[in-house]
């Protein structure tokens, strides 16, 4: 339970969402499935005096823009995501990744724009700090770091786990999102400032409206991997996504995009393996171990940083083989 | 007349409707008005003397009703085990000194949770912070921070400290035994820390009226609660009404008297108002009791026709803050050793050693997954090493019918040899056994492998409250009343109890209802914690059914004009064997009794405890005394999957061939074994207390990870029987509900040796270790 | 009266209650809650259905599960005042009087139920998604009920009674 007091709203708009998030300057969050901000309440990592729900506003449904990127409001339930025909059929990949994510209640209950939006996790920050951890660390507000005790202040290393944002990142999302003043749009990528403290670029009264994946090209391939203990219900130990182009002669690829999550304050690309895999044929192997080696891996929830990283290097390569597979038509 | 109608079939839970439609109740489901709630406050710190306690601020705050530290008890203490050795060690709330990070200092009772909570931050405490100690090899040597002293009957011979116990025996001569043997070898093993994992949380309501304390608790014994309850706060039994309610599992972890459960009460107490405590999922992962992290030290030698020659075994627990069950583990581990298999030579000894950790509970099996690992693994190895596979060399020490242990039980109807065999054969395992490993397959990173596990467990040992009664209550219908203490925690107790008294007194299931576990109203009984509830007070059943059918067949032999042996049961009538036309039914018996006997309304009553004939149990410190007549024995089979790149490992496949006398419920028995196949394997891949300095890392069910329905494997199972029963006479079953985890768990260690090569010392068997054995590996034959 | 604390709210205020109707098991409802009130507390405390259980109270073990218009929903992390104008299901409504459904007897066939405390949770579960999908697949179903935790039975049964409801081959095994 809650043990704190706060008031409720529950606007008709996201605009009047907007407005009210802005009226109590940073006091207030948005409520939206509430799986991740219920629980992050209860243990106090944020203690809101007003709830803004935007549970009374019906998302619409996932559809076809006439440039032919789709469009999917924010709101959308991520078991609607994983659902919804247009999706399974144009952009499986993304409703691979949400199918993966916690449990089936969580899926039916939480939204797209709230899995993007979710707080960094780490062991010492998501528990009750009644006799535990009892001095607040960096990202409470406090003096100290418990699982890095060397990191700077300011430096937070609790890790960003969504399974969905580095699939919209691989296929070149758009956000466009709402403020007080109007909307603006961002690539996804942009999302991100890549610092633990702060892990978003939005203002305190900027919501995400909706997210554009533009169509992808033909002969496009994908891979997704989550690592986990248990193969479901889990957070990932890391995530893997691929994706590719390949060249006419069904070999050579054109570019390609690797993005990891769960192991960094945000996603991590391995930029120069990237570079390295535009025009070329590809050896597996050989790019998992450079993208595995650039980038570097946070420890999270009882993983270190050696295991993650082989982790990752073995399932680079699996699923950029299966990406490029998928390009061939194969699977 | 011999066909078993009840018994052996199985039957659905009694208890299943209540369950399937939320109408049973829980602890937390209990609402009495003017409830308040309760809250706990608890050391931050891992080690550290109480300077002061401000209470004023609390107790002045609006809705606050009552404060209480350990000035407000009797001072009175408690221990899971309580002998002359070990006499209790537990205050109810913490006096001058904190020993484990959440240890309980004060408690509060107030009118709400946001006041209660309010309260507890408005409680002032000094601290003096003293130096904490976490291994329990640093805490046993010389000069370390000092939690309690050693126990003076070790101090008086060992230099070492914190030690809460010590187990030492041993028969033969090892030293002997080692030179003797053909092949000798040491290893070391290491179990890590689990807990219980039970689904409901611990709940207490407890409401002081009347000059009595009615409790509601999750609890696994209401006797052993309401005792321990009773004496702390030093009042007679029949002061204190233990009521019962249904438990969400439990496994070990809610036996102990609780703090909260102290302060419920005496909290009541004060305010004259029913108070009710409830623990928190963080506060059961960091503060509540878990299960004992073992290291084992085995030294084994045998012949080269691997007969074991000679045994020894060093075992450290780490015991955590308080004695707790500490003692008794490194006292079972003795048994778990020596029960399955013969060793001529044995030395033992065991130390409980304290930490400043959360004290430890049992925790099913209570020591015997780590032991059995430990031992399994071990002759494994020595059966490759000299040439031999694991069924030749276990069945050749394998116990065999009838032999005398050296605490002088007897096996008795031991059906372990029996169980390797069909164990062996169902799952083809010499055939399979090193089959990747030897011609590993090129086309995938996944090898398979099969381990075997065998194990041994008792059924009902003797502590409090040492014996079960119960009663049956004829009703002049013909239909019966059975008041039992037995508590259901999900194994079935009561279901099993109506199926011996349908069988005992001829009565269809539904004839009979079944009241229990409650202090006041029901007969004492052992509990649902030491795998003796259906074999103790099932038993005690049979005798109160047959009991009260002795009454009723005097009765009948007066009105039918025969005599009673010429009479039998069946189908709620008594009828003559020499004139079947010469019948009554119950109704009339009874009403005959009424009239007849001076208003006897036929009441059965009977009792059982384990060992009869023995009048204590054994000393837990030299293991000498014996232990149980009843002894279950099993043999199980895992088959794995490791993926060699990855390191990640499955079960795909569980066996369990076992040994329990025989089954009064089949389908209830599937369930425990399902249940156990489960909690293997979340111990040998997934399950992990992780802590740093004291401190629990992971207090949610995210990051301590259970199986979930993905993980769980497919599970078969088989029995041995080597008891039976007959109407009218004792009967031995054998305990199903938790010796059946050290089998599976052995057995999947041995599995991934099969499969990859690589022999694991520790649990759990997680992809790192098992990418590091697979790289030393590739080193080795470099 | 309650003195203010400065756990009431952060500007020292304490919050409005609301009054909500909504449905429980068919029957309409009135309650009176504060903002901070779960689903499952106003479930339990005010209205008095207390099949529905409190495991971690943190939406991770699956014991609070009820539906919310159909939707299997974890009550404990639910705000209560998010569900006005909503049916409610909880596991007091799959019986008629004393009539079990299929789903409930199935579980007593299989010996699906051992302690009983995840079975609301899971009932309420699979009830949502055999109104799905009619014949779930054992991917399905492990999809479905993988938020549900359970301790005692290690799911097989669980997995069985689901089948056996849905006709897919799997005879009761307990009488």
């Amino acid at each position: 339970m809650i043990l704190y007091d706060f008031e409720y709203e529950r606007p008709g708009s996201l605009k009047e969402a907007t407005a009210l998030l802005n009226e109590t300057g940073g006091d207030a969050q948005l409520l939206a499935g509430g799986t991740d901000l219920m629980p992050n309440m209860r243990v106090e990592v944020v203690t809101p005096s007003l709830l803004v729900s935007v549970s009374g506003i019906e998302p619409a449904a996932p559809e076809k823009c006439a440039d032919g990127s789709i469009r999917i409001d924010s709101l959308t339930k991520l078991s609607d995501l994983v659902d919804a025909e247009l999706i399974q059929n144009e952009l499986p990949m993304l409703a691979e990744s949400a199918h993966t994510v916690a449990s089936n209640q969580v899926r039916v209950m939480g939204t797209l724009g709230g899995n993007l939006c979710q707080e960094t996790r780490c062991l010492y920050y998501n528990q009750k700090h009644d006799y535990q951890f009892v001095e607040p660390c960096y990202k409470r507000g406090g003096d100290c770091c418990y699982p890095f005790p060397g990191n700077d202040r300011d430096v937070c290393w609790a890790v960003y786990m969504s399974d969905i944002a580095p699939v919209l990142i691989a296929l070149d999302a758009k956000l466009e999102i709402l403020g007080p003043d109007g909307t603006r749009e961002i690539a996804m990528a942009d999302l991100y400032t890549g610092d633990g403290m702060n892990p978003f670029t939005l203002g305190t009264a900027e919501i995400i409206q909706a997210i554009f994946v533009p169509p992808v090209p033909e002969r496009f391939g994908w891979g997704y991997h989550k690592t986990t203990v248990r193969g479901g219900l889990d957070f990932g130990t890391a995530i893997i996504v691929i994706v590719l182009q390949l060249a006419e002669d069904g070999e050579t690829c054109c570019w390609a995009k690797i993005v990891y999550s769960a192991v960094g304050q945000g996603p991590l690309r391995p930029t120069t393996t990237e570079l390295s895999m535009e025009d070329a044929v590809l050896d597996p192997a050989l790019i998992a171990v450079a993208a595995s080696q650039e980038i570097s891996p946070l420890p999270h929830h009882g993983f270190n940083k050696g295991f993650l990283r082989e982790n990752i290097r073995v399932y680079t390569e699996r699923t950029l083989v299966s990406a490029i597979e998928c390009a061939q038509g194969k699977i | 007349m011999n066909q078993l109608r009840h018994v052996g079939k199985s039957v659905k839970r009694k208890d299943g409707p209540d369950k399937v439609t939320g109408r049973a109740v829980y602890c937390q489901d209990v609402r009495l008005p003017g409830m308040l709630t309760g809250r706990i406050l608890r050391s931050p710190h891992p080690h550290a003397k109480i300077v002061s306690i401000d209470l004023s601020k609390a107790k002045a705050l609006d809705g606050v009703k009552g404060v209480i530290t350990i000035e407000d008890s009797k001072g009175i203490k408690h221990g899971f085990v309580e002998t002359p050795r070990y006499p209790p060690d537990q205050e109810v709330l913490a006096r001058d000194r904190v020993v484990h990070v959440g240890e309980e200092i004060a408690a509060v009772a107030a009118i709400d949770d946001i006041t209660a909570q309010a309260a507890l931050e408005l409680i002032d405490i000094e601290y003096e912070i003293l130096p904490p100690v976490f291994n329990p090899h640093k805490a046993m040597q010389e000069g370390s921070p000092e939690i309690h002293p050693s126990h003076p009957k070790v101090a008086e011979k060992e230099s070492f400290s914190n030690i809460g116990g010590k187990t030492e025996s041993g028969w033969g001569d090892v030293e002997q035994g080692f030179a003797e043997a053909d092949y000798v070898r040491e290893d070391r093993y290491e179990s890590h820390l689990r807990t219980h994992g039970y689904l409901e949380p611990q709940v207490t309501v407890a409401h002081w009226e009347s000059d009595k304390l009615n409790v509601w608790t999750s609890s696994m014994g209401a006797f052993n609660k309401r005792a321990k309850l009773a004496k702390v706060l030093d009042l007679p039994y029949s002061s204190v009404r233990v009521h019962k309610a249904y438990v969400g599992g439990a496994f070990g972890g809610k036996i102990d008297l609780y703090s909260h459960e102290f302060c419920a009460a005496r909290l009541s107490m004060l305010t004259g108002r029913p108070v009710r405590f409830v623990a928190s999922r963080e506060e059961i992962f960091s503060a509540y009791r878990h299960g004992q992290p073992l290291v084992v030290e085995l030294k084994t030698g045998v012949k080269k026709d691997g007969t074991l020659v000679a045994q020894e075994l060093r075992i450290i627990n780490n015991a955590g803050a308080y004695r707790g069950s500490g003692v008794v583990v490194v006292f079972l581990a003795w048994g778990f050793t020596m029960a399955p298999y013969r060793v001529p030579n044995l030395k033992y000894e065991g130390y409980s050693v304290y930490t400043n950790h959360t004290t430890r509970a049992p925790q099913r099996g209570h020591g015997c997954p780590q032991v059995r690992f430990a031992i399994e693994s071990q002759l494994d190895t020595i059966a490759e090493e000299i040439g031999i596979d694991p069924i030749e060399i276990r069945l050749r020490n394998a116990r065999v019918p009838d032999e005398e242990l050296p605490n002088k039980d007897n096996v008795h109807q031991a059906g372990l040899q029996e169980c390797i065999k069909i164990a062996a054969k169902k799952t083809n395992l010499v055939a399979k056994y090193g089959r990747d490993r030897k011609s590993p397959p090129q086309d995938t990173s996944i090898r398979r492998g099969v381990g075997i596990g065998i194990s041994s467990y008792m059924s009902g040992t003797l502590i409090y409250p040492n014996g079960s009664g119960v009663i049956v209550k004829m009703n002049d219908d013909g239909s019966a009343i059975v008041l039992t203490g037995a508590i259901d925690l999900g194994q079935g107790a009561e279901t099993v109890i109506t199926q011996i008294i349908a069988e005992e007194l001829s009565l269809d299931m539904d004839d009979i209802k079944i009241i229990a576990s409650d202090t006041d109203t029901t007969p004492q009984d052992i509990g649902a914690w030491i795998s003796g509830l259906t074999y103790v007070t099932g038993n005690a059943a049979r005798q109160a059914a047959t009991n009260a059918r002795a009454k009723l067949l005097i009765v009948a032999a007066e009105q039918m004009n025969v005599t009673a042996d010429d009479l039998y049961l069946d189908n709620k009538e008594i009828i003559s064997q020499s004139n079947p036309d010469n019948r009554l039914s119950y109704r009339e018996v009874i009403a005959a009794s009424v009239a007849n006997h001076r208003g006897d309304t036929v009441i059965g009553e009977g009792f059982w405890r384990t060992m009869r004939d023995e009048p204590n149990h054994p000393s837990l410190a030299t293991t000498k005394g014996r232990w149980t007549e009843n002894y279950a024995f099993s043999a199980q089979t895992a088959e794995v999957e490791v993926d060699i790149e990855t390191g990640e490992a499955r079960l795909a496949k569980a066996l369990t061939v076992h040994d329990c006398g025989f089954p009064i419920n089949p389908g209830l028995v599937k369930g425990q074994i399902d249940g156990q196949v489960s909690m293997a394997l979340g111990h040998a891949f997934m399950e992990e207390v992780m802590t740093k300095d004291g401190y629990t890392l992971n207090t949610s069910w995210l990051d301590y990870r259970m199986p979930t329905i993905h993980n769980m494997a497919e599970s078969e199972d088989a029995d041995v029987i080597t008891e039976q029963y007959e109407v009218g006479q004792s009967y031995r079953t054998k305990e199903v509900g938790e010796g059946l985890v050290s089998g599976i768990l052995a057995a999947i260690a041995n599995a991934i040796y099969d499969a990859t090569g690589v022999r694991l010392h520790s649990t759990p068997f997680s992809p790192e270790k098992i990418l590091k054995g697979l790289r030393e590996l590739e080193r080795h034959q470099k | 009266m309650n003195q203010i604390n400065d756990r009431t709210t952060v500007n020292g205020k304490k919050s409005r209650s609301r009054v909500l109707e909504m449905s429980i098991n068919g029957e309409a409802h009135e309650i009176t809650v504060k903002p901070r009130v779960m689903l499952l507390e106003a479930i339990r405390e005010k209205i008095g259905l207390t099949g529905t259980k409190d495991g971690c109270e943190s939406g991770t073990c699956g014991a609070c599960t009820v539906l919310v218009d159909g939707q299997p929903t974890l009550s404990c992390i639910t705000l209560a005042v998010e569900c006005e104008d909503k049916n409610i299901r909880t596991v007091e409504d799959l019986a008629d009087g004393e009539n079990l459904n299929y789903l409930q007897e199935a579980f007593l066939d299989q010996g699906g139920t051992q302690c009983g405390f995840c079975t609301p949770g899971m009932l309420m579960s699979a009830t949502a998604l055999l109104e799905k999908n009619p014949k779930p697949t054992r991917d399905d179903i492990n999809k479905a009920l993988e938020g549900n935790l359970c301790r005692c039975t290690g799911y097989n049964s669980i997995v069985d009674s689901i089948l056996q409801v849905s006709d897919q081959g799997v005879k009761p095994r307990l009488l």
